[in-house]
């Protein structure tokens, strides 16, 4: 199990939802490969020292995400359903688009309109995306 | 083994009423935390729920009958000043745990030890506070109990142990036994808990999921161009905690509805609004506080 998450739990974002985003990062970057096996509920909730119901409730939120799959008695696992790279893309687009939506808000309550928001998301795009600029 | 449910209990020691009618359901292989200021409560709570003290008027159900002899077996409690004999040593202290209970288990008991490093001959005279809280907890964790209640587990020890206390706690609760613990350190119930309930004077001021708490109660800013907006309509808004007006800057602490409440200020005009996370000890010191109970409406300067 190579991947090591960590949560804040001082944080005021929910416990459960920091392990999602941890997770799901993970699996967009290939560092938890389609098919591997995730900790057992009870040995990641003694490894970062967090209640186990909570650490439930992330799995079944990334198994309703099809981010991952449990199999009674098994564990739970990265989804492997063929197309390998289909729960991989879908964890990315997750965490980048709650990224987006909170520069944009972010964006917003600093009091910037509308376009000078859309011209700091294009010269963000074109330092990131040079090539297809 | 099922739900524990507290239901209206209410305590009184003479005209001092200890607790309130307070009515909590702890359901089972649950972590449940109990947070409060100093007299909340907390400790006359675990005493009507284990039988040491008599409610005056409500009832605790173990499933759905009241405690009985045989629930013992199932249950321990760690009181806040453990019960210890001085002129015995520890190893006497789990000859005793032994005899008082047929799930004690001798080899979880010796690892127990050697996780806290307590010595088996040291009697309890000659330990320090935090050796004899290791070995309250000691002996609690080694019958194996599928209900553990422990009043401020962790006073008195040190960082390391502090996390080892917990570390047991998740890996019990994560074997299906309900734990219920009271704690000065929020951070400790913050996360090994997964439902809470905050008493102050005996009452029960809030009570919920960590988790969801975090993801309902925020404080939602909007700051206005002038000082001229109106703060009507918050006043009596039970979404709202309170309201707090400061120049241009409206201050609103949310109970829930965090989104809606940002867009209603953004419909009001405002020309930046930010939703702002809490951790359990703001929530904590939220719920506390007197000001609070109202959405009264608080002009600053």
């Amino acid at each position: 199990m190579p991947a090591v998450f960590t949560v804040d739990p001082r944080s005021g974002v929910p416990i459960y939802l920091q392990l999602i985003e941890q997770i799901k990062r993970s699996v967009a970057l290939g560092v938890l490969q389609p098919g591997e096996q995730l900790p057992t509920v009870k040995q990641l909730a003694v490894d970062l020292t967090i209640n186990p119901n909570t650490v439930g409730r992330a799995y079944r939120d990334l198994e309703r995400d099809a981010v991952i799959e449990t199999a009674p008695g098994r564990g739970s696992f990265v989804r492997d359903n063929g197309s390998a790279q289909a729960p991989a893309r879908q964890a990315a687009s997750d965490v980048a688009k709650d990224a987006l939506v909170q520069a944009v808000r972010e964006s917003k309550s600093v009091g910037l309109s509308r376009e000078q928001t859309r011209t700091l998301f294009s010269a963000a795009l074109d330092r990131w995306f040079p090539e297809e600029a | 083994m099922s739900t524990i449910s507290i239901r209206h209990l209410s305590k009184s020691y003479g005209a001092f009423l200890a607790v309130n009618d307070v009515s909590i359901d702890i359901p089972s292989g649950c972590v449940f935390g109990l947070l409060g200021p100093n007299g909340a409560g907390k400790t006359t709570t675990f005493k009507c729920m284990l039988g040491l003290a008599r409610p005056s008027s409500g009832e605790v159900l173990y499933g759905d009958r009241p405690l009985a002899p045989a629930t013992f077996e199932d249950l321990t409690y760690v009181p806040e000043r453990s019960v210890l004999y001085e002129w015995m040593t520890i190893r006497d202290h789990l000859e005793l745990q032994r005899r008082s209970y047929a799930r004690y288990n001798p080899n979880r008991a010796a690892d127990l030890l050697a996780l806290f490093g307590l010595d088996a001959r040291k009697r309890v005279r000659s330990t320090s506070k935090g050796m004899r809280t290791a070995l309250a907890i000691v002996l609690a964790f080694s019958i194996e109990p599928k209900i553990l209640v422990l009043d401020e587990p962790t006073s008195g020890l040190d960082p390391v142990n502090q996390r080892a206390v917990l570390k047991l706690i998740i890996d019990a609760a994560a074997g299906g036994t309900t734990v219920i613990f009271s704690s000065h350190q929020i951070g400790q119930v913050e996360r090994a808990a997964e439902h809470i309930a905050i008493m102050q004077n005996g009452g029960l001021v809030l009570t919920g999921s960590v988790d969801d708490l975090k993801y309902e109660q925020k404080i939602v800013e909007g700051i206005f161009e002038t000082d001229g907006f109106s703060t009507n309509g918050f006043g009596g808004d039970a979404r709202i905690s309170r309201v707090e007006k400061t120049g241009r800057i409206l201050r609103l602490t949310v109970r829930r509805d965090s989104d809606s409440i940002a867009s209603d200020l953004n419909g009001m005009g405002a020309q930046s609004v930010r939703v702002v996370d809490l951790n359990l000890e703001d929530i904590f010191l939220n719920a506390v506080d007197p000001s609070q109970q109202t959405a009264d409406v608080v002009e600053g300067a």
